[in-house]
């Protein structure tokens, strides 16, 4: 293994922002190849995890002479924000994950951007860890943009439940995965939950899916436990529940359990007098995808997202 | 006369309280069955108060001149009214900037609920304006941002708001996820208007919006008066180029001159410097001679931060 300079920022009044990816060459030139990009946002943990779980699992656990192509992790390309708990570039508060492809001499957040993007080129996959944009928490799942470009049978080796395959939003167009797929390579984004603390057992799916990945696809030799046969979701599968009354939002399903029509999965308690105004039923048959994360919740906002079943 | 107010988005908060999107609406008794509606929205960003000021003065001109008044005005002072009155630019808690978020839809997430109720409340109207003050970062002088795509319908409304510059851009992707891209395509004839910086208020640069408004809503049959009001001649990217000024490297930003100045190629724009050490980092100097319309207001730089934009004529010689 090296470790390989990705970028180096200077500041005012902080050290300088060493970003650096860690490159284990493969043993087979004929193997493919894969990059994982970890966190590029603060305030939410399972990316940076997962992607430093996979450096630990390769460099101590996996045993010499098991890779056979090349793997660059980049656990972290937003130290700045992660030390402090923010969730974007910690001064003008931009998403480096909507600068890509980057621009060498823009503003810094598109200068990460194009030295990330400059430093993965090439690899044949291309794996993002990533959190959801809206206020909910998940189970882990792949999201993968139709680009004309993508993969979805290399997505299927991640072994996660679930793959959401959609069409990319406007400003979907300037996030990572989006470009990856257009400049060669096979990517796709793993979304990890929102936990303001490690969960092991989603720690665990995640680190579990990129060793499938890897194993599956040649990358690594590795004999492990198979994930699932992945259930390909479009939008138009996604019941979309919203909450009636604003007050204290209790779930009582999460991300992940299937639930039956009409069970109830949630409830609503009056901020201030603290009975029950409503109770979440379930709109359908189906599997819980993502929850609202936090306990105050405004009147109308989405409270859960369900996976119809056919 | 008094307008009629109605909330256009209304959600009820988790602890006591209601978040209301109003509308403050303008408009004659019989109002003539060709008479034109103009929207003006601004605080779509929480932290700038510029398009306020501008709106609070043309609400009161419209007070003041009930008489005048042939078609709607429909003003929208805080779009993003929780981020206005807690200085946050995104819809707070959710973190999203509200201007990527159009058109927004009735069963997605909060943000784009609001988005959503914005757009189908001012569609239908024959004009609309945005205005912004670019943000806490950067000082602008009152300009025009107008996408090439519409601008053959919009640059000569542009051209009567007074403003001192217009800037057209180029089609990107990303301004699909914009009120203007929104309303444009949707075919309101929309403008936005950038001036001014963020969480503050410049009283000159309100009453020069304020009277394009007026020379703007006269021309187009909204108000009817015998006032004239002469607006200047803006200068337009169509004639020239924009240049930008990143930070070469990080530091305190102290500059040399003053917004809104002519300079000449070369000319010291101010330094990057390191109190620490007590050195300077960069001197930054202009590559190209115009007219310096963006600087920077708030000094602490980063690599990469936007430093200056200075607007020249094309040179003769390339
Ligand atoms: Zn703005």
């Amino acid at each position: 293994m090296k470790k390989i300079e990705i970028l180096k920022l200077e500041s005012l009044s902080r050290a300088p922002m060493l970003v650096e990816g860690y490159l284990f060459e493969g043993s087979d030139p004929e193997a493919p190849s894969v990059a994982v990009v970890g966190a590029m946002e603060g305030a939410t943990t399972l990316p940076l995890y997962s992607a430093s779980k996979l450096v630990d699992f390769l460099r101590n656990k996996l045993g010499t002479g098991k890779i056979l192509g090349d793997i660059l992790v980049i656990p972290s390309v937003n130290h700045y924000a992660l030390n402090i708990n923010e969730r974007f570039w910690p001064l003008d508060k931009t998403d480096i994950n909507m600068m890509f492809p980057g621009y060498g001499l823009g503003e810094t957040t598109q200068r990460i951007a194009h030295k990330l993007f400059e430093a993965i080129q090439g690899y044949d996959y291309g794996i993002v860890l990533e959190t959801r944009s809206d206020l909910a928490t998940c189970l882990p799942y792949v999201k993968l943009y139709k680009t004309g470009y993508e993969d979805i049978e290399s997505a299927r080796r991640l072994g996660l439940r679930i793959i959401h395959h959609r069409e990319p939003e406007s400003i979907e167009t300037v996030s990572l995965q989006y470009n990856w797929q257009l400049w060669g390579s096979k990517a796709c984004s793993v979304i990890c939950p929102h936990q303001p603390l490690i969960d092991p057992e989603s720690a665990r799916v995640i680190l579990d899916s990129l060793i499938n990945f890897l194993n599956n696809s040649g990358i690594i030799r590795y004999e492990t436990f198979n994930g699932y046969d992945s259930t390909v979701v479009t939008r138009e599968r996604i019941e979309v529940v919203q909450s009636p009354h604003s007050g204290i939002f209790i779930p009582t399903k999460k991300p992940g359990m299937t639930v039956s029509k009409d069970e109830t999965i949630g409830k609503i308690v009056h901020a201030l007098e603290g009975e029950v105004v409503h109770r979440f039923l379930a709109p359908c048959d189906g599997m819980i995808t993502c929850t609202y994360m936090h306990s105050l919740i405004f009147e109308n906002a989405v409270a859960y997202r369900i996976a119809k079943i056919h | 006369m008094t307008p009629d107010i109605t909330e256009i988005f209304s959600s009820e908060l988790p602890v006591g309280e209601t978040l209301r999107i109003q509308r403050a609406r303008f408009a004659p008794e019989k109002p003539d069955a060709d008479a034109k509606r103009i929207s003006i929205v601004s605080g779509i960003h929480g932290d700038e108060l510029e398009g306020q000021l501008v709106i609070y003065l043309l609400a009161a001109w419209l007070r003041d001149h009930p008489e005048a008044l042939r078609g709607t005005v429909d003003l929208y002072p805080a779009v993003n009214s929780l981020g206005v009155d807690t200085i946050i630019r995104g819809f707070p808690l959710y973190e999203i900037d509200l201007n990527r978020a159009f058109p927004g839809a009735r069963n997605d997430f909060l943000p784009a609920q609001l988005v959503h109720a914005l757009a189908e409340d001012v569609e239908g109207s024959d004009i609309a304006i945005d205005i912004h003050s670019s943000n806490i970062f950067l000082r602008e002088i009152p300009q025009i941002r107008i996408n090439k795509e519409f601008s053959e319908a919009t640059l000569p409304l542009a051209k009567q708001l007074n403003c001192d510059f217009i800037w057209i851009h180029d089609a990107v992707t990303v301004l699909e996820a914009t009120f203007s891209h929104t309303m444009n395509s949707r075919g309101t004839k929309t403008l936005v208007v950038e001036m001014g910086v963020g969480m503050r208020l410049t009283k000159a640069y309100g009453r020069q919006l304020l009277r394009g408004i007026l020379n703007l809503m006269q021309q187009e049959g909204i108000i009817e008066t015998p006032t004239e009001f002469k607006v200047r001649e803006s200068f337009s990217s169509e004639v020239g180029d924009v240049f930008y000024i990143n930070a070469p490297a990080a530091g305190l930003f102290v500059p040399a001159l003053d917004h809104c100045e002519v300079i000449e190629t070369g000319q010291w724009i101010g330094d990057i410097v390191d109190p620490l050490s007590g050195t300077v980092r960069e001197s930054l100097y202009a590559p190209n001679g115009g007219v310096l319309f963006t600087l920077r207001e708030y000094p602490v730089v980063y690599e990469g931060s936007l430093l200056a934009r200075i607007f020249g004529v094309h040179d003769e010689k390339n």
